[in-house]
C-alpha cells in the first residue's frame, strides 16, 4: 500500500515537471512570437527604437532555451522517463533549438530594420514583405498551438504553409534582382531587404521543424526528410487503423 | 402517513385473513396446519408476483405503464411515481435554468472563459471562442497561457495583479486588441473577461496623433506671426498701436507655450509602456531648479532645498525634469514674494519621494481631484493672467505614470500647497550618480 502510495507521488511530481517544461516551452515561444512581430513591425513603420529593442531583447529568449534544457537534463537524468514521455522531452530539447533560432533570425531582423529605418524607403512600403511577415507569423502561431494540442493534423496543415513561404521567398528575390539592376543605388538596401527575406524563410523552416517534433511527439513516428505527401499517407492509414 | 398506516392496517388485515380462511378449509378438509400452509403459500406467490411486476416496471419505466397492484403494493407503485415526477420536475426546471444561463452567456457581447486554479480552461463561451480561436472540442482542459501566449498576458496571468486588465495585441487573421480581465470567484476559481477594444484604441491612437499633427501644423503660422508682432513691437513710432501690440504678443506667447505644452504631453502619450531608462540626479537636478526660481524677475523671499537623500532614480531624465520643473514651475507662480518654499527629496522603505511646498493661496479641496485633467482652471480669470497653458500638471501626471510614480496634492485655502511625487522602490537608485546636467 505505501509502496504503490510512493510510485503514484512519483509518478505525479513527474507529471508536474513534464507540465511544468511544457509551459515553458510555450512561454518561450510567445516571446520569440512576440519578438518576430516587433522586427517586422520595426521594419514596416521604419521604427529604428522597436528594431534595436529586438535585437536587445535576444538575449531573453537565449536564457530560457538555456534554462529549459537544463530542466529537460535533469528530467532525462533522475526520471528515466520511457516511451511517450521520452518523446516529449526529446520534442522539446529539438523544439527550443528552433525557437532560439526563430529569436535570432528575429533579432537579425531587428537589426537590419533598425538601419533600414534611416534610409529612404521604397515606394510599396515593404508591402511584399508585410505579406511574407504576416505568413510566417502564422505558420510559427500555428505550429506552437499544434503543440500545445498536441494536434499532428494541424501540424501537417502548418508544414504544408511552407511551400507559401518558399514561392514568396523567390518573387521577392527577384523583384530585387530587378531593383538592382535597374537602379544600381539601390543594391546596398535591396542586400539588406534580401537579408531580411531570407530570415523570414528561414523561420518558416524552423516552423515547420517544429511541426515535424509534434508529429514524432504524437504519433512516435520521425517524419523529418519525409515528403509530405506520404505523411499524410501515413496520417490517413493511421485514421483508418484508427 | 397516513395512507401508510392504513395500508399496513389492510396488510394486517390480509394476512389475519389468510390465516383464518386456511384455518377454515384446513379444518374442513381435515388438517388445520396443512390448510394454514397451503393459504401462505398462495399468499407468498402473489407477493412474489406483485414484486416482479414492480420490478419489471422499474426496470422498464420509461416505457412500461405501472402495474395495477392492489394494497402495499399499489402504494409503493403510487410513491415511486410520485418521487420520480418530483425529481423530474426539479430537472426540467435545473436543465432549463442551466439551459438559459448558457445560452444568456454566450450571447454576451464579451468574453468569459472559466479557469481552474491551474489557469486550466474548464469553460468559455462563443465570444471568447470567436476572439482566442479556441475549439470547444479539444482546448478544454488546456492551459489558457500555453494558447494565449503574448508576453503581455501571461505576466498579467502570473502576476496576481487583477484589478486593472490587460491590453495585448494580437495580429494573427485578424489585428485586434483585446482587453483581459481576471476576476476570482470561490477557491481558487478565476473567471476571464475578454472584450474586443480594438475600435477604442484605434480611436484613442487616432485622438493621439490629431493632437500631435495638430499642434504641430498650428506652430509655423504662429511662428511667423509671432515674428512679425516682435518686427511691429521693436519700432519705436507705433504710438496708440503700441499698447495692443504688445498685448498681441503676449498672447502669441501664451499660445506658443500651449503648443510646445500639447507637443510635450503628446510626446509622453506616445505609448503606455513603462521606461527603462537611465540614471538621473536628482540632487543635482533640484538645485537647477531652485537657481532657475531665483532667477525669476519676482521670486519668492526664501527658496529652501532639503536634499535629505543621496540617492538617484532610474528613468526617462527629460521627462523627470519636465514633470519636477512643472511643479516647481507652478509653485513659485503661486507664491508671493514674502512666501518662501520647500523643494525636498527623501528616499524610505517605499521608494523615493520629492516634494515641493509653498505658501500660496492653496486650492480648495473641491478642485483638488480634477487638477490634473488638461485645461481645467481653479480660478480661470487668474490663471490666465499668471500665463499658464492649463497643462502643466497633466504633463506631470503622464510623466510619473510612466514612471510607475504617483502624485499626491496635499492642500487647503489658505494654507499653501504640497505636491509630493512618490516613486516606487526600483525607481530609485541607492548610491549617488554622477551629475549629468
Amino acid at each position: 500500500m505505501e509502496t504503490a502510495d510512493l510510485s503514484h507521488h512519483i509518478s505525479r511530481r513527474f507529471n508536474e515537471d513534464l507540465e511544468r517544461v511544457r509551459n515553458k516551452v510555450l512561454t518561450m515561444g510567445g516571446m520569440v512570437e512576440q519578438q518576430l512581430a516587433n522586427a517586422v513591425t520595426a521594419l514596416i513603420e521604419g521604427d529604428s527604437n522597436l528594431g534595436a529593442q529586438v535585437a536587445r531583447d535576444d538575449f531573453k529568449v537565449n536564457g530560457m532555451e538555456v534554462s529549459i534544457d537544463e530542466e529537460c537534463q535533469k528530467i532525462l537524468a533522475t526520471r528515466a522517463p520511457a516511451a511517450g514521455d521520452l518523446r516529449v522531452i526529446v520534442s522539446i530539447i529539438k523544439t527550443i533549438t528552433d525557437l532560439e533560432r526563430i529569436g535570432d533570425e528575429g533579432e537579425k531582423i531587428g537589426y537590419i530594420a533598425s538601419r533600414l529605418a534611416t534610409m529612404e524607403r521604397p515606394a510599396d512600403k515593404y508591402r511584399e514583405i508585410k505579406h511574407l511577415g504576416r505568413i510566417v507569423a502564422e505558420m510559427v502561431h500555428a505550429a506552437l498551438d499544434a503543440f500545445a494540442r498536441m494536434d499532428a493534423e494541424a501540424a501537417l496543415r502548418v508544414a504544408r504553409q511552407d511551400r507559401v513561404v518558399d514561392e514568396e521567398y523567390e518573387s521577392i528575390q527577384r523583384q530585387c534582382i530587378t531593383f538592382m539592376m535597374e537602379d544600381p543605388r539601390s543594391i546596398r538596401r535591396a542586400l539588406d531587404v534580401m537579408w531580411i527575406v531570407r530570415a523570414l524563410e528561414r523561420i518558416g523552416d524552423h516552423a515547420k521543424n517544429i511541426c515535424e517534433y509534434v508529429y514524432y511527439m504524437v504519433y512516435g513516428k520521425d517524419v523529418r526528410h519525409t515528403k509530405l505527401e506520404d505523411v499524410e499517407r501515413d496520417l490517413r492509414d493511421r485514421a483508418r487503423g484508427a | 402517513m397516513n395512507s401508510g398506516t392504513t395500508a399496513f392496517v389492510y396488510v394486517t388485515v390480509r394476512v389475519a385473513a389468510t390465516l383464518a380462511l386456511g384455518a377454515a378449509l384446513g379444518w374442513f378438509a381435515g388438517s388445520v396446519w396443512a390448510g394454514i400452509s397451503g393459504a401462505f403459500a398462495l399468499y407468498l406467490a402473489w407477493n412474489l408476483w406483485q414484486l416482479r411486476e414492480l420490478w419489471f416496471w422499474l426496470q422498464h419505466r420509461s416505457v412500461a405503464d405501472p402495474p395495477d397492484a392492489l394494497g402495499l403494493w399499489g402504494d409503493v407503485v403510487a410513491q415511486v411515481v410520485r418521487l420520480h415526477r418530483r425529481k423530474r420536475f426539479h430537472k426540467e426546471r435545473l436543465t432549463r435554468l442551466f439551459r438559459e444561463l448558457r445560452r444568456s452567456t454566450a450571447a454576451m457581447p464579451d468574453g468569459v472563459v472559466m479557469l481552474d486554479p491551474q489557469g486550466e480552461i474548464v469553460w468559455f463561451n462563443r465570444k471568447a471562442g470567436e476572439l482566442l480561436e479556441l475549439s470547444r472540442r479539444a482546448d478544454v482542459g488546456l492551459r489558457i497561457d500555453n494558447l494565449v501566449r503574448h508576453p503581455d498576458f501571461v505576466e498579467y496571468l502570473h502576476g496576481g495583479q487583477y484589478s486593472l486588465p490587460v491590453i495585448v495585441h494580437i495580429d494573427t487573421h485578424a489585428e485586434r486588441h483585446v482587453a483581459f480581465q481576471l476576476i476570482s470567484y470561490g477557491e481558487d476559481q478565476r473567471l476571464l473577461m475578454l472584450r474586443d477594444v480594438t475600435r477604442e484604441v484605434r480611436l484613442e491612437q487616432m485622438r493621439k496623433d490629431f493632437v500631435a499633427n495638430a499642434s504641430h501644423e498650428l506652430r509655423s503660422p504662429l511662428t511667423v506671426v509671432a515674428g512679425y508682432l516682435e518686427t511691429f513691437g521693436a519700432d519705436p513710432g507705433l504710438g496708440e498701436l503700441a499698447a495692443p501690440i504688445a498685448e498681441m504678443r503676449r498672447q502669441t506667447d501664451r499660445m506658443t507655450r500651449i503648443i510646445e505644452d500639447l507637443l510635450e504631453l503628446s510626446r509622453f502619450e506616445v505609448n503606455d509602456a513603462p521606461i527603462k531608462g537611465a540614471p538621473i540626479d536628482v540632487a543635482g537636478m533640484a538645485a537647477l531648479l531652485r537657481k532657475d526660481v531665483l532667477a525669476r524677475p519676482t521670486h519668492p523671499h526664501q527658496v529652501e532645498l532639503a536634499i535629505e537623500s543621496s540617492a538617484g532614480l532610474l528613468g526617462d531624465e527629460a521627462m523627470v525634469q519636465s514633470a519636477f520643473a512643472n511643479l516647481v514651475d507652478n509653485a513659485a507662480k503661486y507664491t508671493p514674494p514674502e512666501g518662501s518654499m520647500l523643494i525636498r527629496w527623501w528616499t524610505d522603505a517605499e521608494g523615493g519621494h520629492f516634494s515641493v511646498r509653498d505658501t500660496g493661496p492653496g486650492i480648495p479641496s473641491e478642485h483638488i481631484p480634477r487638477l490634473t485633467e488638461r485645461f481645467y482652471r481653479v480660478d480661470p480669470a487668474r490663471s490666465r493672467d499668471t500665463g499658464g497653458s492649463g497643462l502643466g500638471l497633466a504633463i506631470v501626471k503622464h510623466a510619473l505614470h510612466r514612471h510607475g510614480a504617483r502624485l499626491e496634492i496635499d492642500s487647503g485655502e489658505g494654507r499653501g500647497s504640497t505636491f509630493t511625487c512618490h516613486f516606487p522602490h526600483e525607481r530609485v537608485l541607492e548610491r549617488r550618480v554622477a551629475a549629468t546636467a
